[in-house]
This record gives C-alpha cells, structure tokens and sequence, in this order.
C-alpha cells in the first residue's frame, strides 16, 4: 500500500491487550520504539519491503493482532541481532522478534499449551520433567529385566510398545500441528490475496507453489542460504571459525535432526520389508547404521556449541535466552547424546548395563520431544518453512499470480 | 565624502537666517543607483541658509558621523538635515550626533529618500532626482523653522500596580519589591494562585503547583512592600507616564474603589482554557474531556485511576485542539505548553498504574527544549504514539455497548485506519486569551489578531506596550509555560525598574502646546484627545484650554478641531509644515 491509495475497508479493531500479551511471552520494553525505522535500514532481510521489521513492531505496539499473525515477515527473521545493535532507543527489536514468534506459535496452537509453557517457565520445567519420567515408568512397566548375553534394547523393552507409542505420539502431534498450520496458513494467504485456487489451481500456480516450495525447504531451511549469507553480521561471523559460524551450527542441528527422522523411518522401513529387523547389529558402514551416525554426531555438535554459545552469550543473537530455548536445546542434546551412547553400546563388548538406561532415557525424551514440538521452540522447524513459502511467492513476478 | 563644502555665501551671510548642514547618503548604492545624488546636492546647494551640502557613502557609518560632527561644530551650525533612509531607522542616530556636535537634537530633521523615494522609483532617475530634490528642499524648509527643544522631565512614583495575582503576577510582585518599589498586587478572584494552583506534580523539578504558590504567597506576605487585594478590579486610570492613577474597585459589585497612585503596571492577567465546541472530537460525550479536566483526576488519584466510578484501564490523547486550527478551529498558533504538560500526565498515569493503556493521537510532538525527556520517558512507559494528518483529524463516537472509540489514521502504519477502544478521551485543549474587556478598555491595552497582548517588538522589547509604562508578562501576551511567564515576569520588573529608580523620566518633547492667548474656550479640543490630555482651565480673568505634556503622546488629533488654530504640535509646527509644502512645491517634479 503505498500513501496515496488509502483503502475503504472498515477500520482495524484495535487489541488493548495484545502488547501486554506479547510482553509475557519476553518481548523486552518495545514501547521504546518511536518508529524511526533505523532497524528497518539495517536489518539483511528488508530488502524488498523496507517497513521490516518497523512495521511489526508498530502491529504489536498498536494492538493490531491480525495484521500480526497474517505477517510472513515474522518469520524470515533470523535473529541476527543487528537491530537491536543499532537501535537509537534501546528497544531490543530482535529480541522482541523472537518474543513474537513465540506468541505467534502460541496463538495458532488451540490447547492453549503453547501459551502455558511459554509464559510460565515453572508449568514448563514441571512438564518437561514429568512428562518424561511419565513416559519412562510407561516404558518401565512393560520393561523386562535386562537381558545378559549380546545387547539387546528390544528384549528390555518391547518393539512393538515403543512402535505404537511412537505412533499415537505422531498422530497427536500431527493433528496438533497441522490445526495450527492451517490457521497459519490460512491467515497469511488471506493477507497475501493467495488462495488454494491459485496456488494449485492452474499450472502456472503450481510452477509458482513449486518454485516457492524449493525456496522455503530447499534453499531456507535445508539449505540456509540467507542465514548464511545474509543474516550475520560480518564482525560476528569473523570473530569465529568458519566451524563455529551460527548458520552452520543450526544447520547441523537441522540437518542431524531430519537425518536422524530419516534413518528411524528407513530402519523401520527395511523392518517392513523384510531387509533386516530393527535394532539387528549391523555393521558401522551400513549405509541407514551410518546415515544416522552421522545425522547423531551432527546433532550432538550442533546441539552442544548451540548450548556453550547460548551459555556463554557468546553474540549478538543469545543475549537473552528464555526456558523455551534452554528447553529444545536441553531436549535435543539429551536425545542425541543418549542415541548415540545406545550406539556405543550396541558395539563394544559385552554387555554394557547402563547402556539398556540410557536407552530408556532415549526413548522416553524423544517421544517428549516430538510429542511437545507444536507447542514449544521446535514448531518453528514447521511454521517458519510455511511462512517462507508465502515468501517465496511474493518474491515471483506478480502477473503470474492472477 | 565628496568635498563639497561651500564657504558661506555673502548673500547668505547677510540674510541672516540659519546655518544649516545638508547630507545625501548613497546608502552604498541603494539610493545612488536610483536617484544621482550629486545633482541632488548641486539643486539644494543655492537654495539660501545651506552652509555645507554633502554627500556621503553611508551616513550613519561612524566616520560620518564624525565627520558632520566636525562640520557642525568648525562652521557652527544651528540646523542638520540628513536624507537618508526611514526614521524609523536613525533619528535617534543622528539627534544623537546633533547632541554630541553641542547641537541640540530637535533642530535636526531626518528626509526619506530610500523607502519613500530610490526604492520605489527603481525605473525612472530623473524623476526619482527630481523627488529626492524636493523632499530634501521640504527638510530644510522644516529645519529653518525649527526650535530647540528639551526633553520633558516627569517625576515617576515608586510603585507598580500589578493586575493579575497567578504565578507572574507573584513572581514580578516579588521582584519589584525586592528592587524597593512599593508595590499592589490586584487579583480578580478571591486568592491567589492563578492556574498553577491547581496543578499537582510539575516539570521537571516534581513539586506540587500548589506548594509552589504557597512558597510565593508566603513571600509576598513577608514584604511589608507589597499590598494585595483580592476579589478586586481595574475600573479606571488617569494620569500619565510615572504618575498613573488607578481606580480599583474592591468587594465586588457596588462596593468601593481605592485609588492607587503607580509609575507603572504590569499586567499578568493570564489565559483561559479552550473550550472544546459541542461535538468538537466528541466533546460532550460522555468520558470525552480537556486536558485541566483530566489533570485535576490524576492529581487527585493515589491509585488507579476512575472516572465517574468506573476504572479507566485505556486513554486515549487527542492533541492540538483548540490550538493549530486543528480539526477546523480558528486558532492559528501553538499553545506551547500542552505537548509537555500531556506527556508528563501520562508517565504520572503509568505511574499509579502501569498497565494502563495510553495513545496519543498527535500531530507534531513539540516537547521542546528541555521538555524532551518526557516524551522518552512516556513511551519508555508505555505511551503509543500515532500521528495524524488535520486533513483527517481522528473521530470520536460513543458505541452501543457504551464504549468510546476513537477512529484514527495512523500516518506510522501506513495511514491505516484504527479504531481504539478507550474508557477516556482527553481533548489536550490549548490556552486562549481571557476575557477581559473592561481592563483591555481602561488600559487601552492592544490586543493582536490572536487577541492576546501585543508587545511592541517580539524580539528587543518583548514586555513593553504601546502604551508607556503598562507592561505585560506571562500568558496574557500569548501561550506559554509557567517557566516562560516567570521569566517576562522577570523582564517586567527590569523595566519597572528601568523607569521608576532614577525617580524621574524624560519625555519627548514632540507634544501639542496651547496658545492660551487665542484660545477662546471653546471646548471643542477636549473630546478629541485619545489620552484625557486637555483640560480647561482657568486664570484669575478667563478659561482656556491646556494640555498635559506628559499624557500627551504628540499625535496632533486636536489640532484641526480648533477653530482659532491655537493649538501647535512641537516638532512639527504649522510655520515647519508649511514651509515644507511650499518648499516641496517649488521643485518641479
């Protein structure tokens, strides 16, 4: 919209409660901000639209919910930090990004748990904890005692109880997750004027959803490329080796965590077809045994510089840090610490007992993990590739789009 | 400076009339250019009583200055002209030169020839010569018949009335006393105070407004200098310049009046609030009120605020109003202090409660000067800021589930059309002049356009009137801060000061005179004075007419209404005016 054409639509409901909303989700003193738009000339991912991210902050201070929640732009931030840098008040405006990206996942979340974890620590510390020692009494019920002879995990818990398990857990996310996807979705299609008529609809439709799938998966989230290239400031990514840059931490953690899912899935999809059992003892080379050795090393990487980086405040981007993200990152490393201990143990000789532990660890933290994804940090790793995606199509030539 | 000196003619020398200098200024170019003035100067030169004729690069430079310093003493000279610019610019200058050259300053005469003549007759030199020939011929007519004249000295009383008892009125009482000057303090309303009284917390130094009139009126109490009256008003004044007499009437309608004999008076009558028309922004709505309104409740709240019971969680500013013709009012100018006094409002309502939601609907945020800090302070509060455009102010309108809602663009979010749901409005209305009719008509004091008080220059005389010693201060000259009153307050009492210590005060001596000899008692002159000037009086044998020198301000409306023509105006005497027309009359244009 531009100064001049001033639309006749009804004018926007203004939520008195939205910035005091927002504040419980960390946003920092945003009412600071005098609309300068300073973070707007600096910030790498306000190229094209040059009110990013004044704009959002203006939704937030002003109670403009909708116009909030329909904002693609939320998410193309990644929190490089140079907007707080170089704001004249003090504002903090990455850190009031990230506070609504929270809020954003929270509202699109309808159980309202997204809500709870998120503004109140202590619920979220208490069900993390609870949550897994749930699951591992669950698991430890129908545990048997542990077996001597060569390791075997199945024979201390049943296959087929960790299998359903792991099933209804998916199914739960999934209708959880996908509520909020398509709210999401919905909201910020009807914003951008795109419908399923024309993403799908004709063939120049789709050729535009495949080109703007290719950029929010392939490109942004498997590929990082604007991280990378855009989203850190040259002193920041100078100061560190090229092994300790934030992109490609993130990305390790990204690309372990898929390519763990993706040695799981295959595993048991050999299982099915009959190749091999899951939990067989194969050698280090297998290709699905080293797919997830490596997925597992780089997430254990990842996930550990991520903590030491956010421990130590060590830039522009982990200066502040709420339970959410100690949370993921906590989540995370147990899980991928814990996997690759099992794997440890399955090769050395003997028969480690605490290795059978650990494996109980495992199982019952990683159906804590997926089973809390939509309703904590890790529903970015969904959200933010949607929002992307209606980047994507924004950023094609408009004609198209009729 | 051309040499251009004559030694005095014989045939002048035997007329034995006057021995005067003539000076034609180029003024750099800027009459030269237009008007030759050496032809000027040859025109002028045999015209009879011209003992020296020059011109001169920039008269009112210092050299030329002493140069027709010199001339006038080494050829004696009883009578200067200089053409020139505009008097306004340098009569003093040159009646100054006269005074130092031992000439006395009114055988001086200043001749127009740039505004009057070179700027407006850029086209045409000959003509433009022709005219600056004549009026120069009118300037020595007039100074041929000029006498010396000496200022009039008027002794001046100690004492200065001061109308208006708020917060300059207090301040200047305090500092006019302290200068040793008696001193009346006259206040319309039954206590002092003014406005400031009624404020809680002020900028920046946090003190009640309250406590600081106390801390005045306490002072004012402790000088046995000052005399206060209350409940009291201006009703009449007489007299002149240093020697005022003022009626004041006390206990109201039908009471008495004192007479107060002043040299001088302030006047610090104040301002009014505006008053929001019906319907102006939603004024008369309910919970739509102005900004005193508002400040009053959040004065008087220890807490959370509420208005007529119910709690206030949302509030909405709207500011400018009445002032900046915002939203269709008259009122051109900026009232100054609302921007601040609003902000500082508003971090004092986050201060009794923060989650209270504030957005000021603004135009211009003009927390100037040290002011500034506010406005951070406010939206580090929690104050949100939306600018509007008068091309479309914001809309007020009561909803049917009896909530208020404010309609606004918003020109920092893309001129987007918000709708604000709030339990208050507070129209920040500005200050208007006070309706003072009776005193504006008994001092003659003049009003602008804005009908505040007009100074007589905004920037070197800021407190002075028209009207010789009646001076005003605070924010009966216009809008401003209490800050800003104090300090014309201030100012009054430097020129209060400036007039009544030395005891005395010259007067220019450019007043009407009466020839009593012709005067035949008439009476038609007395109605014509502006001032009360002229008084009929009388001898042992017969009445005439007289004219007070020092009321008189010179302005010659009596003079054509007396049938006898007994009536001059010094400094422009019929015989002056005459020969200027005559001399002015013999040069062909």
């Amino acid at each position: 919209m531009t100064a001049t054409s001033i639309p006749v639509s009804a004018p926007v409901a203004v939520d008195l409660g939205l910035y005091p909303e927002i504040q419980k989700f960390g946003a920092t003193d945003i009412s600071a901000c005098f609309s300068c738009g300073t973070c707007s000339a600096t910030c790498p991912m306000s190229q094209t639209d040059g009110t990013f991210p004044r704009r959002i902050i203006r939704y937030a201070q002003l109670g403009m919910k909708d116009a909030l929640l329909s904002s693609k732009e939320l998410w193309t931030c990644y929190q490089c930090g140079e907007c707080s840098e170089s704001c004249p008040t003090k504002a903090d405006p990455s850190e009031f990004m990230a506070a609504t990206r929270r809020y954003a996942i929270a509202s699109y979340d309808k159980t309202r748990l997204a809500r709870a974890m998120y503004t109140r620590p202590a619920v979220a510390t208490v069900l993390a904890v609870a949550l897994a020692l749930f699951f591992a009494a669950f698991f430890l019920t129908a545990a048997g005692p542990i077996p001597g002879g060569g390791f075997s995990i199945w024979a201390f818990i049943p296959e087929e109880l960790v299998h359903n398990t792991g099933v209804v857990v998916m199914i739960l996310v999934a209708l959880a997750g996908l509520a909020g996807v398509v709210t999401m979705a919905r909201d910020i299609g009807r914003k951008e004027g795109v419908s399923l008529r024309s993403a799908f609809g004709t063939r120049a439709g789709l050729a535009r959803t495949g080109r703007a799938l290719w950029f929010a998966i392939g490109r942004e989230s498997f590929g990082q490329v604007r991280f990378r290239d855009e989203c850190e400031a040259d002193d920041v990514a100078k100061a560190v080796p090229w092994y300790r840059r934030r992109w490609l931490v993130h990305a390790m953690v990204v690309w372990g965590f898929v390519g763990l899912l993706a040695a799981t899935g295959l595993d048991y999809g050999l299982a099915l077809i009959g190749v091999k059992a899951t939990g067989t003892l194969v050698p280090v080379w297998y290709p699905v045994r080293l797919l997830g050795t490596v997925a597992g090393a780089s997430l254990v990487y990842g996930a550990t510089v991520l903590i030491i980086d956010r421990y130590r405040k060590a830039n522009r981007s982990v200066t502040g840090s709420t339970t959410a993200d100690w949370m993921l990152l906590a989540l995370l490393w147990v899980t991928a610490v814990t996997g690759f201990a099992i794997e440890l143990a399955l090769y050395l000789p003997g028969t480690p007992e605490w290795g059978y532990w650990l494996f109980l660890v495992h199982v019952s933290v990683a159906m804590e993990l997926v089973l809390l994804a939509p309703f904590m940090k890790l529903a970015h790793a969904v959200y933010r590739p949607v929002a992307l995606f209606f980047v994507g199509l924004a950023a094609q030539p408009k004609e198209a789009q009729r | 400076m051309s040499d251009e000196t004559l030694t005095p003619t014989p045939a002048e020398e035997a007329e034995g009339g006057r021995r005067i200098g003539v000076y034609v200024c180029h003024c750099g170019g800027n009459i030269s250019d237009y008007v030759d003035v050496e032809k000027v100067i040859s025109d002028i030169r045999e015209s009879g009583d011209v003992v020296v004729s020059r011109t001169t690069m920039f008269a009112c430079s210092d050299a030329s200055q002493q140069d027709i310093e010199a001339d006038i003493k080494a050829n004696n000279l009883d009578g200067l002209v200089v053409a020139s610019c505009s008097p306004k610019l340098h009569t003093y200058t040159f009646r100054g030169v006269a005074s130092r050259a031992g000439l006395n300053p009114y055988e001086y005469t200043q001749v127009n020839i740039r505004e009057q003549c070179s700027w407006v007759h850029t086209d045409d030199r000959e003509g433009a010569t022709a005219k600056a020939t004549a009026l120069v011929m009118a300037g020595i007519g007039r100074t041929r018949n000029t006498i010396p004249l000496e200022p009039m000295v008027v002794d001046t009383i100690p004492h200065t009335l001061v109308i208006g008892g708020g917060i300059a009125g207090l301040r200047a009482a305090i500092g006019l006393a302290d200068v040793g000057l008696r001193v009346t303090v006259v206040e319309r309303e039954l206590s002092l105070g003014g406005w400031v009284k009624q404020l809680g917390r002020m900028y920046p130094h946090g003190k009640d407004g309250r406590r600081l009139i106390e801390d005045l009126v306490a002072k004012v109490k402790s000088r046995p200098a000052i005399t206060v009256l209350t409940g009291a008003e201006v009703v009449g004044k007489a007299g002149s310049f240093g020697n005022y007499h003022v009626s004041v009437r006390v206990g109201g309608e039908g009471a008495g009046t004192i007479d107060v004999a002043v040299g001088s008076i302030v006047v610090a009558t104040g301002f009014e609030a505006y008053t929001p028309e019906e319907g102006e922004l939603g004024f008369g709505t309910e919970g739509v009120i102005t900004l005193p309104e508002f400040k009053e409740l959040v004065d008087g709240a220890s807490g959370p605020l509420a208005w007529k019971g119910r709690p206030v969680r949302s509030v909405a500013y709207i500011y400018c109003v009445g002032s900046r013709n915002t939203a269709g009012c008259s009122n051109a100018y900026c009232s100054r202090f609302c921007c601040a006094s609003t902000v500082q409002t508003a971090v004092q309502v986050s201060g009794l409660d923060p989650s209270v939601r504030q957005f000021h609907l603004y135009r211009d945020m003009r927390t100037y000067g040290k002011f500034e800090p506010l406005y951070t302070e406010a939206r580090d509060a929690g104050s949100v800021f939306l600018k509007f455009d008068n091309d479309e102010p914001p809309t007020v309108a009561m909803g049917a589930n009896g909530r208020l809602t404010v309609t606004v663009r918003d020109l920092l979010t893309e001129r987007t059309e918000l709708a604000l749901p709030v339990d208050l409005v507070v129209l920040v209305t500005g200050m208007v002049p006070r309706e003072n009719a009776e005193l504006v008509d008994v001092l003659k004091l003049p009003k602008g356009a804005d009908g505040f008080f007009n100074e007589i220059h905004p920037k070197l005389r800021p407190v002075e009137t028209v009207v010789d010693g009646v001076l005003i201060a605070g924010a009966c000259q216009g809008p401003k801060t209490s800050a800003e009153s104090v300090t014309q307050a201030l100012a009054s009492v430097t020129q209060s000061a400036a007039i009544l210590k030395k005891g005395f005060t010259e007067l220019d001596p450019l007043v009407a005179v009466v020839d009593a000899d012709q005067c035949t008692a008439c009476g038609d002159c007395l109605t014509t004075c502006p001032y009360d000037a002229i008084k009929m009086s009388e001898s042992a044998d017969r009445h005439f007419a007289t004219i007070d020198a020092a009321s008189c301000k010179g302005c010659g409306g009596c003079i054509p209404y007396c049938p006898e023509n007994a009536i001059d105006l010094l400094g422009y005497t019929d015989a002056e005016v005459t020969a200027m027309i005559t001399n002015m009359a013999e040069v062909p244009v």
